[in-house]
């Protein structure tokens, strides 16, 4: 039972550093744990803010649905076919280390502010992994899985269907859940640097207009969007692959 | 047959050798109980009560999970039994210590360090100085016929190299006792009789106190002075056997001999019989 | 490795950058894209030359290599401070684990508002927001690769006559090094990312700042030059980390 209390435990724990910290700094741009939570209903409460939210997740959903919807069969593809993956290989090496919210001013220059262009950027953000670790887990397919389906009369599409995928399935929402983790970041990072709409938005335009507060309520919000959207995905994911053994890839955090 | 024990000559529990040399090491009662992953309790051990002379080779032998590298690492000092205690030179053992020196089965060389490195660890450990140290280290590898390997990587070399490595490693820091789980066990039919007779070479320099875990009634034989037969789990002492073959051995003469051959048949048939005795209600 | 097999390595690794350089110029070129937004590559690389030879974005690239070694250097630290303590110390590792489990979902990013308004708008700030992202991975692959070390390596180091004090330094922490260095590397790209994104978002210096300032002022060619720096950063640095790397883990087998 201690085991699973801890996460909340550790919550109210860091709660509890920042109220005792904020009270010994007296700063007064620092607010205390008790006055940004007790900002967290107004700012729910307010249609306008409602609407960022909305906006942000929105986005978030499209972009990662779309990317996701792409990155998989291109990972898939691409493990499996040599030339495929070295088309794509180079490419994709290329583009990852740019951080894709960075790209946004350009895109905007592109596509004008709005929807489209933080769209785009989250699905770039999403992209990138699930294709990395579509492709890997496609890579370590077992061939002798396929020769036995092959054997069994599935075609090409169907082995990729019914015998590929699955194999590979732990790895893909590995990353995805890697890909989910970035959507967010990206998501507030470009509303925080094309100010529009969203809830990088209104975190930014409280600072701007002093309202500390709100600031600090709306990293609360955030944070728990955060831990919420994670934790939602792991138990899908666990609920999925409950066959598979655990993986260790790039932790993500203890599991 | 001068030696040969028939069934009923062998004796259970303590074994008092022939000359009276000091015990060395005395496992009294042991008996030990892991958890396993299914929180269920498993009894490896039951009841052990050993003793073993000083400068005596004394090999464990015994089926997979009968629990004899337990006993050995209870003997190292590396598992706390859950009941009965072991002893050194009449002093409890606590822990792992330079007076009980172990080689196993997985090598477990330090990747980061070289050949040279891994042995010289534990002299250095000990603070000899550097200089001396390094000599001992260059000798030790010499004579296990390591020379000209001292800057390789653990990973550049081949199993039965790495064992010797592993076995320098150990010598280096002078061990009364050595605890040798399976050490060959890994390695591939023809490097381990070479692996064996380099050790029975090594080993009669000092003649140190050894304890031996294997599962092969041959090389259990071949190396011992005393066979310590055991059960499947729960691991009980079904049979101490001696082995009264003259020394040094040599492979191609032991093979020959019809007391060699003997004696593994007659271990071969006890744990037969003991299965069966087992297997029937 | 023999000159012929890295020599086809490089001559691989250039030509999909030469391809997107070509793709890039047959755009401008073909007039798919006009000139205002996006500028031939010629144009690009002889203003890169041109700034990387000026003092003002030298010092540019100064502060923000500043920040992200700084950023980098504490979240190493600290990461694989904690995580070999969590690793061998039961007590430390049930405080740990609960606090790591729910900030490490959290979008650090979301967190710099607060870091502007605790610590201003300079180089702290920017410093802090890189430790937090990167110190995750560190910590926890830190902590998997302490956690996972062969239990004969500590039984045979323990019977050379190692004290337990000492295995912490002589045995764990060599044996984690492969682990802890992927951490690190994975630490360095989120390091240049985050450096970037967070004086993008708000700063008076750095390269993130020039590419803002090239966009309000709608400078294409300016906007590409940081972008480009960034990526090249992060390139030369991951290298740098590879060559430390292999020289440490040389007696490691590769995995």
């Amino acid at each position: 039972m201690m085991k699973r209390a801890a996460p909340f435990l550790a919550c109210i724990g860091l709660l509890l550093v920042w109220q005792l910290a904020s009270l010994a700094l007296k700063n007064d741009s620092f607010p205390t744990a008790l006055e940004a939570i007790r900002a967290i209903p107004t700012i729910l409460g307010d249609k306008d803010s409602l609407i960022n939210f909305a906006a942000s997740l929105r986005r978030m959903a499209i972009g990662f649905g779309v990317a996701v919807a792409l990155s998989i069969p291109l990972g898939l593809l691409m493990g499996r076919s040599r030339a495929v993956a070295s088309f794509f290989n180079p490419l994709l090496m290329v583009i990852y280390p740019v951080p894709k919210a960075a790209l946004m001013p350009i895109i905007m220059l592109w596509l004008g502010i709005g929807d489209l262009a933080k769209t785009l950027v989250i699905f770039l953000g999403v992209s990138l992994p699930v294709i990395y670790h579509s492709f890997a887990g496609a890579r370590a397919v077992e061939e002798k899985m396929l020769w036995s389906g092959a054997a069994m009369g599935l075609s090409a599409a169907q082995r990729m269907i019914r015998i590929v995928l699955p194999a590979a399935l732990p790895e893909i929402l590995t990353g995805c859940r890697t890909g989910l983790v970035l959507a967010l970041i990206t998501m507030i990072t470009s509303e925080m640097i094309a100010r529009q709409s969203g809830a990088g938005n209104i975190l930014f335009n409280a600072l701007d207009m002093g309202q500390y507060d709100t600031v600090f309520a709306m990293i609360i919000i955030v944070g728990a969007m955060g831990i919420g959207l994670d934790a939602l995905f792991e138990r899908m994911r666990a609920r999925l692959v409950r066959w598979s053994e655990p993986q260790f890839d790039i932790p993500l955090s203890f599991s | 047959m001068t030696g040969l024990p028939s069934r009923s000559e062998a004796r259970l529990g303590p074994v008092t050798a022939q000359k009276p040399a000091a015990a060395m090491i005395e496992i009294d009662h042991v008996s030990h109980v892991f958890q396993t992953s299914a929180r269920q309790d498993h009894l490896a051990l039951s009841d052990i009560s050993l003793t073993v002379a000083d400068g005596a080779f004394v090999s464990i032998l015994g089926p997979s999970g009968c629990g004899k590298s337990t006993l050995l690492y209870i003997v190292g000092g590396f598992v706390q039994p859950t009941q009965g205690m072991a002893k050194m030179k009449g002093k409890a053992i606590r822990g792992p210590g330079p007076d009980r020196g172990p080689v196993f089965q997985e090598f477990a060389l330090f990747p980061w360090k070289t050949v040279l490195g891994n042995v010289m660890y534990g002299p250095r450990q000990q603070g000899v100085k550097y200089a001396d140290a390094e000599t001992q280290s260059r000798a030790l590898l010499e004579m296990v016929g390591l020379k000209g390997f001292e800057n390789f990587y653990p990973k550049e070399l081949s199993g039965g190299m790495k064992q010797r490595v592993a076995l320098a490693r150990t010598l280096a820091y002078h061990p009364e006792v050595l605890l040798m789980d399976e050490p060959f066990g890994a390695l591939d039919a023809h490097t381990r009789t070479r692996l064996q007779n380099d050790l029975l070479n090594i080993w009669e320099r000092d003649r140190k106190t050894v304890l031996f875990v294997t599962h092969s009634v041959e090389e259990a034989v071949f190396l011992s002075d005393k066979v310590v037969m055991m059960t499947r789990a729960p691991g009980r002492i079904r049979q101490i056997v001696d082995i009264d073959l003259p020394r040094p051995r040599r492979r191609t003469e032991l093979l020959l001999d019809p007391r060699y051959q003997e004696y593994v048949v007659e271990i071969e048939r006890m744990f037969d019989d003991g299965d069966e005795s087992e297997l029937r209600p | 490795m023999n000159t012929r097999a890295i020599a086809s390595d490089l001559l691989l690794g250039v030509i999909p950058i030469a391809l997107l350089v070509a793709v890039w110029q047959a755009l401008v070129s073909f007039g798919y894209a006009p000139v205002t937004l996006l500028p031939p590559p010629g144009q690009v690389f002889l203003r890169m030359v041109q700034q990387l030879l000026n003092t003002t974005y030298q010092q540019e690239i100064a502060a923000t290599l500043f920040r992200l070694f700084a950023g980098f250097s504490i979240a190493v630290i600290l990461g694989v401070t904690v995580g070999l303590a969590a690793a061998v110390n039961p007590a430390i590792n049930a405080v740990v684990r609960p606090i790591v489990r729910v900030l490490a979902p959290l979008p650090k990013v979301a967190l710099y508002p607060a870091l502007l308004l605790l610590v201003g708008f300079g180089h702290q700030s920017k410093i802090l927001l890189v430790t937090f992202d990167a110190l995750f991975p560190i910590l926890l692959s830190t902590y998997y690769g302490a956690s996972t070390v062969e239990q004969k390596l500590i039984w045979s180091a323990m019977a050379a006559g190692t004290p337990r004090r000492e295995i912490l330094f002589k045995v764990v922490l060599p044996a984690a090094a492969p682990s802890i260095l992927t951490g690190c590397r994975i630490g360095l790209v989120i390091s240049c990312i985050v450096v970037f994104l967070a004086e993008m978002i708000t700063s008076t210096d750095g390269l993130g700042h020039v590419l803002v300032t090239a966009a309000r002022t709608f400078q294409a060619v300016d906007m590409f030059v940081p972008l480009i720096t960034i990526s090249l950063l992060g390139l030369i640095l991951n290298g740098l980390l590879e060559l430390l790397r292999s020289y440490l883990l040389r007696g490691f087998p590769e995995v």
